[in-house]
């Protein structure tokens, strides 16, 4: 039998972010909890917070404006694809590659990877059964250098800077604001899995963790692994183009492919390593089910983050070199990412069909999630056709007539454009879970479930769209003068209607946020309790997480408590 | 096999053992250390693969009048290697409490990074290779200088602890501060003996 000597969630006061002082043994072991001296709902407490679930708040929210952002001005560069022939938008060909490229940054490192360490930051100390993160005033720091480094990341865009920047001094703006982000980011992360390493409740083992907390924990392992190649790309980068030997705007291609090497098959699907985790612990919730096998969902999430962080790693260091068998770990990583991801729904699946699943939106989210990684995965295939042939080409020496040669064009946008929609949607299903801890009230259900449709339906297109144009040899960066063959251009627009949904979506989401936040929309009474620690405290939850320490013994700690699930 | 409930099985008179103090520091130093040799090997790769590139078109790799001399390197390798000794007696003193030689060893480590730096500085200046004169220059700087950052976070690190040790943060029951800043000197130090060979030993 499971035991947490928690109190029960009704007898505890709300959150007070003016909590009491931390002991030195808290201070010097780096677990401090919510302290500031101001009072609720300052500036100041905000500012100065040293709280997770402040921190984490602020991650969530800057994250979900600089996606909106970002996909927003993805949107803008397909808008142009619309019309080849000419610039209706951007001036010229490097403002067209500012534009797509900012698109990208904004949308991975401004909003994407943010939201996802917000997540983490928020949560994992509570299903852990911590007071608070790891070096918590470390995990601020990392928050607000992201902010600042994302804020100069767009400033040097404005300024002409970025990859086809005509300024040379705002391209190296540019370089310098990525690494800072790319560093907050890693700092923020080592928070994250050294919580898990060193602050788990007392009989929590590592292969007791909850999914989401496994997920965020191979994220942030595999993530401190495989950032710092990129770091170093950027390194470099900045010394050959402030001497002169790493042209702007001659040959604007090198910077492209080192921002964008994490963009392309199958270095993307290191963003969807948590998401895989959340979809299993939300499923469970909403089913009231359990997931079968919890070490082997586990296993299955390292095995994922093992293939994806490997290819991320080797991408980086190669400058987004295409999948060919002279790099045979890019095309074995492709091809095993899809074990993964149908083991996870294999296992997650049957709680579905066992359970009492009620149509919310943390779970027709999670669904779509999980479903729209699939399809990504699969349709990646495509992209092995091509070494495949070569390979057999060469063994047998003849000759094969053959043309799938993907690389280069608009194939791995599309595979993009699918992984993407995944994760949003994870996260949408995850925010709309998570929503009463994290904000104290649940976000609006049908404004829930039309984002997700959103996302979906436009994850579909945009991805679609781009992987048939790849066959009919579309760039991946967006080139204005080369002609295209006929059947492109209404390829494009499905791909703007499919970017324009997904942007809509995620501006439904951030007013959603904002209307919680508001107290506009929601309930602040528990729609549903899980089984996982953090459902034993109040929401939102107390200054220091929990009363007492808790004492676990089981993965679903909650399972013994009979009004554990409403 | 039935679970046993802890209610079940303890007492209720006996109060739990407190929990083993999480040793975070620690282990939050080897996440970042791991990060560490990870930015390094990524360079390093790039260089050894950017170098054999250059020599297989038959190329010399260093471009020409760029004379890299062993004494200095292989003096900042000794230099460093004594560094490590002193970061074990520096572990060993406040392990046995003793608080002079903590400080001593502490501070004889950072007198080490600090020669290291100014030998690396007195390398360059021999070596006299521009860094726009020869589109390899930013590669062999970026090793370097990258390395020189890492020391000089090292060297950062090991300050704060010193002081925190001076504060008395730091003792025999607590020694999780001066493991961390030995950690990840230790990690410096092997990083340099990549460069050592990758950079000054190969040419």
């Amino acid at each position: 039998m499971a035991l947490t000597e928690t109190a029960s969630p009704e007898t505890r006061p709300d959150s007070d972010p003016s909590g009491a002082d931390p002991t030195d043994s808290e201070q010097s072991s780096g677990l401090v909890s919510a302290t500031t001296a101001a009072p609720a709902n300052s500036i100041d407490a905000v500012l100065g917070s040293g709280d997770h679930k402040t921190i984490g708040r602020l991650w969530i929210g800057f994250g979900s404006l600089f996606l909106t952002a970002g996909i927003v001005m993805s949107l803008v560069a397909q808008l142009e694809l619309v019309d080849l022939d000419s610039f209706a938008i951007a001036k010229d060909q490097d403002q067209l590659t500012q534009i797509w490229s900012i698109g990208r940054d904004l949308t991975l490192f401004g909003g994407i990877v943010p939201i996802l360490v917000g997540i983490a930051t928020f949560l994992v100390p509570l299903q852990v059964g911590a007071a608070s993160i790891a070096f918590a005033r470390g995990a601020a720091a990392a928050f607000w250098s992201w902010l600042v480094g994302s804020g100069i990341l767009i400033l040097s865009y404005i300024m002409n800077g970025g990859p086809g920047g005509g300024r040379f001094d705002y391209v190296i703006l540019w370089i310098l604001a990525l690494g800072v982000v790319v560093v907050s980011l890693l700092w923020a992360l080592i928070c994250v899995a050294t919580t898990v390493l060193g602050a788990r409740a007392t009989g929590m083992s590592l292969e007791d963790v909850p999914a989401t907390t496994w997920g965020f924990f191979v994220f942030a392992i595999g993530s401190l692994l495989a950032l710092p190649v990129l770091l170093a790309e950027l390194v470099l980068a900045y010394l050959d183009t402030k001497y002169g030997f790493l042209p702007t705007q001659a040959d604007r291609t090198v910077l492209v492919s080192i921002a964008n090497s994490v963009n392309l098959v199958p270095a993307i699907y290191w963003i969807a390593v948590p998401a895989l985790g959340m979809l299993v612990d939300v499923i469970s919730v909403h089913t009231k089910r359990t997931a079968r096998s919890h070490k082997v969902i586990l296993a299955v999430l390292a095995l994922y983050g093992f293939v994806a962080y490997g290819a991320e790693m080797l991408s980086f260091a190669w400058r987004g070199r295409p999948i060919a068998f002279d790099n045979a770990l890019l095309v074995a990583a492709t091809l095993f990412a899809v074990v993964p991801v149908i083991l996870v729904l294999a296992l997650a699946g049957p709680s579905l069909g066992k359970g009492r699943a009620k149509l919310t939106t943390p779970l027709v989210a999670a669904l779509a999630s999980g479903l729209l990684l699939l399809a990504g995965s699969l349709a990646a295939l495509l992209g092995l056709v091509d070494p495949f042939l070569g390979f057999i080409e060469e063994l047998s020496g003849d000759r094969i007539d053959y043309s799938f040669d993907l690389f280069g064009t608009s194939f791995h946008e599309g595979i993009r454009a699918l992984v993407l929609g995944s994760v949003i949607l994870a996260i949408i299903s995850g925010i709309h879970h998570w929503a009463i801890k994290i904000f104290g009230r649940s976000l609006d259900n049908r404004v829930g479930l039309l984002a997700t449709i959103a996302v979906a339906g436009g994850a579909v297109l945009w991805g679609a769209a781009n992987i048939v144009a790849a066959f009919l040899d579309q760039p991946a960066l967006p080139e204005l003068d080369s002609a295209p063959q006929s059947g492109v251009e209404i390829l494009n627009v499905l791909s703007v209607i499919g970017a324009g949904l997904m942007a809509i979506a995620v501006g439904l989401l951030l007013l959603n946020l904002l209307a919680a936040v508001a107290g506009r929309v929601g309930s602040s009474a528990e729609p549903w309790r899980g089984l996982t620690l953090e459902w034993a405290t109040a929401s939102p939850p107390i200054a220091g997480n929990f009363e007492e320490p808790p004492i676990v013994s089981s993965p679903t700690p909650l399972a013994g408590n009979s009004e554990a699930q409403l | 096999m039935t679970a046993i409930s802890v209610r079940e099985t303890i007492p209720a008179q006996l109060t739990a053992a407190p929990p083993a103090r999480p040793r975070l520091l620690l282990i939050g130093t080897a996440l970042a250390s791991a990060a560490t040799i990870m930015l390094m090997s990524g360079l390093l790769g790039i260089y050894l693969k950017t170098r054999a590139d250059v020599i297989a078109t038959g190329e010399q790799w260093l471009p020409s009048g760029v004379v890299i001399p062993l004494t200095q390197p292989n003096m900042m390798a000794v230099t460093l290697v004594l560094s490590i000794l002193i970061m074990v007696w520096a572990v060993g003193s406040i392990g046995r409490d003793d608080r002079p030689n903590t400080y001593i060893a502490l501070g004889l480590v950072l007198v080490m990074g600090v020669a290291y730096i100014a030998q690396t500085a007195f390398l360059l200046s021999l070596m006299d290779l521009g860094a726009a004169d020869d589109s390899k220059a930013p590669l062999i700087y970026a090793v370097i200088g990258t390395h020189l950052a890492i020391v000089g976070a090292a060297m950062l690190y090991v300050g704060v602890i010193a002081l925190r040790t001076l504060a008395g943060n730091y003792g025999s029951k607590d020694r999780e501060g001066v493991y961390g800043a030995a950690l990840f000197w230790y990690v410096t130090v092997a990083l340099y003996m990549a460069v050592w060979y990758a950079v000054y030993i190969t040419k």
